[in-house]
């Protein structure tokens, strides 16, 4: 079988051959010529036949333009020393030196990777399992119930809920967490509680646990709508081959949220760069080793300065837009191997 | 391959859109508000864009609206021209992110208002108006008693930030009800043992009475703040005579006061205080206004003894709010101990003026005249914004008001026609008016006239303002360097990765003193020799 290109070229070649033979040209070339001609004539002929519908495309095609091309210009920062004061200045690639070699530039890099994938992993993970428990859940009102009550952490903007962890889990007196632990004797009742936010060893638990519990309701609607589409005739047919429910789970359910599952991973792998606003309200200067990204070290460097450098800022954003982009590829690969069509 | 391309294009877009969305408008092509053309004889200005941190009690919900619409009543009085003020007030805590968003964006403002570390980077940066001879030719300058404080400001001879008052800073407050029930005296509290003691017994002998051990000896925002000076004012007693931050030496040598053994002795006090617990643990991560809250708050547990605080305005506000949650009727301002010695009053806040960089200067000048020069009249407009609005903030009309009505805590309070009273305040009416943005004890030019018996009738603001200037020493000078401008995020978070690696994790110091050299080493080196090459 021929490549798309081979049979492109055989219907232009059938297509001149009957240009030569209906007599509108007498030799190859002129009837190539007429081809091209017929071709660009379909094209304005085709816009025009659908010209409501490309003058309805037009306001969505300027906002994009202007709102994500733009901005696309000030790339070229990225090559300047450029501050809120002055004219920007040309220094080359020297705001990359400085970027690759700042530590705390690279800790950032490793972090977003570790703390965006493994927050995917995890939440995905959660999402299916209580996806399995809601659909084998025989009370329709306490299904309900617990879906809106799993939904709704979903709709609490970050800084809220930064603020109740952030009262619940602290190491002072009125720190709830700390309260029952020491309650418990499980620390000291008279020593210091443990600082969940301040503490290295702890901060990343606390994250994917926040995580976890703000977005797994959410994550569940997908797999609940692939679920409620499971033929019943399967497990019509794993009961009467003496399946038990387990089983039915196992071998009904799960294979038939495998492809979700890895759909649902794939979509949200494009988009593991862009990790910011969980991280900013829950972190401090204590954790940064642990905790700090890429979008929050942006953050600090231009926001904390009162004269930052945006060159250096653009640059690390270029960085991060390229390992982004090069993430939506690798994905854009991966469900074609998988699910047979891209992304893109 | 075109998808490909496309991929990466719009990956790209998408995140640039974050990170580079300013399109680029360099301080040359900074423009004014204001319409109408240039002249070099006289400009005419028909508004003024302000930007402000929360100095200005006359917030939104304290009747900004009344407040403007006087000074605009006030300015067409005294020039005859119509002036719109448009105040942008940022947020107090994250003025510094905010104002960087705002010339992100290309949005610069008239006139703003600059804590001193700002301003220290913004000098000699070329945004800034030279107002040396506008200040020189001021309107006010025969009223000035403190001519010092603005002559400080000048850098190689320019001023480029003009203050209406002195910095202020602060001391620590300690609750009376807490000392009595330890069985101690804030006049007995002279050494740095005597200190600590204090804090151990407000820590372990439950001094709110509740029968548990939840309260701590003191509490602040942070070990060190940073990045804002003079950095260590929150927790004076522990750092003493530590200066933390790049600062000129007796012998005018500059230094990195963070890598001198008074720090290293400082962060050791620090380490202990928090391994004993008297020190509130969620210091680190409480904002000024978390901080500030605990100890006020109405429940105390968490709560703690001593805090240090802004002097003046803030002992009778600290005070306001301990009786209105029933907590305590007395704050004690402790007297330096011997080895803080003084507390310090910090650079001062200046207003500073946004050159439009066209090489004309009436529009500056025009702006000078109109807003700065009015501020200091010693009459309606210095009221303005010592005091806030008439009959809003304050009035000298008769009237008679109670607060905390029905409460053990009600204060009656009348005053006869003519008689100059702060009222209640709009947002509050439990709480009574004290100021506007500038402290009538700090400011640098006296109330003239018909005002000049405009007092505030604050006892404790002025026996807190008194306090201070009797217990205060300057602060160190900022530095002027490129080369800290450019690093400073990263120095500040080495900073403060020394501070939670020994403070809260119980470091060594030395080891933690050792990474913090190895971040920025170079850096500290490379400034300190620019700054002492000058």
């Amino acid at each position: 079988m021929g490549s798309k290109k081979e049979t492109m070229a055989a219907i232009q070649e059938l297509q001149v051959q009957d240009i030569i033979n209906t007599g509108l040209a007498n030799s190859k070339e002129e009837a190539q010529k007429v081809w091209k001609k017929k071709k660009a004539s379909k094209f304005w002929k085709h816009i025009w036949n659908h010209r409501g519908f490309y003058l309805m495309f037009l306001p969505v095609a300027i906002f994009v333009i202007i709102l994500y091309y733009w901005p696309m210009l000030g790339i070229r920062f990225a090559f300047f020393d450029y501050k809120p004061v002055g004219d920007p200045k040309w220094v080359g690639l020297a705001n990359f030196q400085k970027m690759f070699s700042t530590r705390a530039f690279w800790i950032s890099f490793g972090n977003t990777l570790f703390l965006s994938i493994l927050k995917l992993l995890l939440t995905t993970a959660t999402s299916v399992l209580v996806a399995v428990f809601l659909n084998e859940m025989r009370l329709l009102w306490a299904k309900k119930t617990l879906q809106t009550l799993i939904y709704l952490p979903h709709f609490m903007s970050w800084a809220v809920v930064a603020a109740i962890f952030s009262l619940m889990l602290s190491p002072s007196a009125t720190g709830m967490i700390n309260g029952i632990l020491k309650d418990l004797n499980i620390i000291d009742p008279d020593g210091s509680g443990i600082y969940f936010l301040a503490n290295k060893a702890w901060w990343r638990p606390i994250f994917f646990l926040i995580n976890i519990w703000k977005e797994t309701g959410w994550g569940t609607v997908i797999f609940l709508a692939t679920l409620s589409g499971i033929n019943p005739e399967l497990y019509e047919a794993a009961d009467i081959d003496g399946a038990s429910r387990l089983q039915k789970i196992w071998y009904v359910t799960v294979p038939a949220l495998s492809q979700t599952i890895i759909i649902v991973l794939i979509l949200n792998l494009a988009k593991v760069m862009n990790m910011f606003e969980s991280v900013f309200v829950l972190y401090n200067s204590a954790v940064f080793d642990v905790s700090d990204v890429i979008s929050t070290y942006i953050y600090r460097q231009t926001f904390t300065n009162a004269l930052p450098n945006y060159g250096y800022s653009t640059a690390v954003g270029l960085f991060k837009s390229l390992v982004g982009g090069g993430l939506v590829i690798l994905c854009n690969w991966a469900s074609k191997k998988i699910r047979g069509r891209g992304i893109l | 391959m075109k998808k490909r391309l496309v991929a990466i294009l719009l990956a790209v877009a998408t995140t640039m859109s974050l990170v580079a969305c300013n399109g680029g408008t360099p301080s040359s092509e900074v423009v004014s508000g204001q319409t109408g053309s240039e002249t070099t004889k006289e400009y005419d200005l028909t508004s003024i864009k302000m930007v402000v941190d929360g100095t200005l009690t006359a917030n939104l919900d304290n009747r900004q609206d009344a407040f403007v619409e006087q000074w605009q009543e006030a300015i067409k009085e005294k020039t005859g021209k119509d002036v719109a003020l448009n105040i942008n007030q940022l947020d107090h805590s994250g003025y510094v992110d905010a104002v960087g968003r705002l010339f992100a964006g290309g949005d610069y403002p008239d006139v703003m208002i600059m804590p001193a570390s700002m301003f220290a980077q913004y000098a000699n940066t070329g945004l800034l108006w030279d107002m040396t001879e506008a200040y020189d030719n001021a309107e006010f300058q025969s009223r000035i008693e403190k001519p010092e404080i603005n002559e400080s400001l000048k850098r190689d001879g320019k001023l480029y930030g003009f203050s209406p008052a002195y910095g202020n800073g602060c001391v620590t407050y300690v609750k009376k009800a807490w000392l009595d029930k330890v069985g101690m005296n804030a006049s007995d509290i002279k050494t740095y043992d005597d200190y600590y003691k204090m804090l151990l017994a407000f820590t372990n002998e439950d001094p709110d009475g509740n029968g548990k051990n939840d309260t701590y000896g003191t509490d602040a925002a942070g070990f060190l703040k940073a990045d804002e000076a003079p950095y260590i004012n929150y927790l004076p007693e522990f750092w003493q005579d530590a200066y933390p931050a790049i600062y000129q030496n007796d012998q005018g040598q500059w230094v990195d006061g963070f890598q001198e053994e008074a720090t290293k002795k400082a962060l050791e006090r620090l380490q202990k205080a928090y391994k004993d617990g008297v020190i509130d643990p969620a210091a680190l991560t409480d904002s000024t206004k978390t901080a500030r809250e605990k100890f006020f708050s109405n429940d105390q547990a968490g709560s703690s003894g001593s805090f240090a605080y802004w002097a003046g305005t803030w002992y009778q506000t600290l005070t306001d709010n301990l009786i209105k949650n029933e907590v305590d009727s007395e704050l004690v301002m402790l007297e330096p101990i011997k080895e803080v010695g003084s507390y310090i009053n910090r650079e001062a806040p200046v207003w500073v003026i946004i050159d439009d960089g066209d090489g004309d200067n009436s529009r500056e000048q025009a702006i000078f005249d109109t807003f700065i020069d009015t501020m200091l009249d010693g009459g309606k407009i210095q009221v303005l914004w010592t005091y806030g609005a008439e009959d809003v903030h304050w009035s000298t009309k008769a009237e008679s008001f109670v607060l905390n009505a029905g409460t053990d805590k009600e204060k009656s309070y009348e005053y006869k026609d003519g008689e100059f009273h702060l009222k209640q305040s709009p947002n509050d009416e439990n709480t009574l008016w004290k100021k506007n943005a500038m402290d009538p004890a700090l400011v640098i030019s006296p109330l003239v006239g018909d005002y000049a018996g405009f007092t505030n009738t604050s006892e404790l603001a002025a026996q807190g303002n008194i306090f201070f200037v009797q217990h205060c020493k300057d602060a160190h000078p900022s530095p002027v360097s490129d080369v800290l401008t450019e690093n400073n995020g990263t120095i500040i978070d080495a900073k403060n990765a020394v501070i939670s690696k020994v403070v809260v994790e119980g470091g060594d110091i030395d080891a933690a003193l050792a990474d913090y050299k190895a971040a920025v080493g170079s850096i500290i080196d490379q400034a300190l020799e620019d700054l002492n090459s000058k």
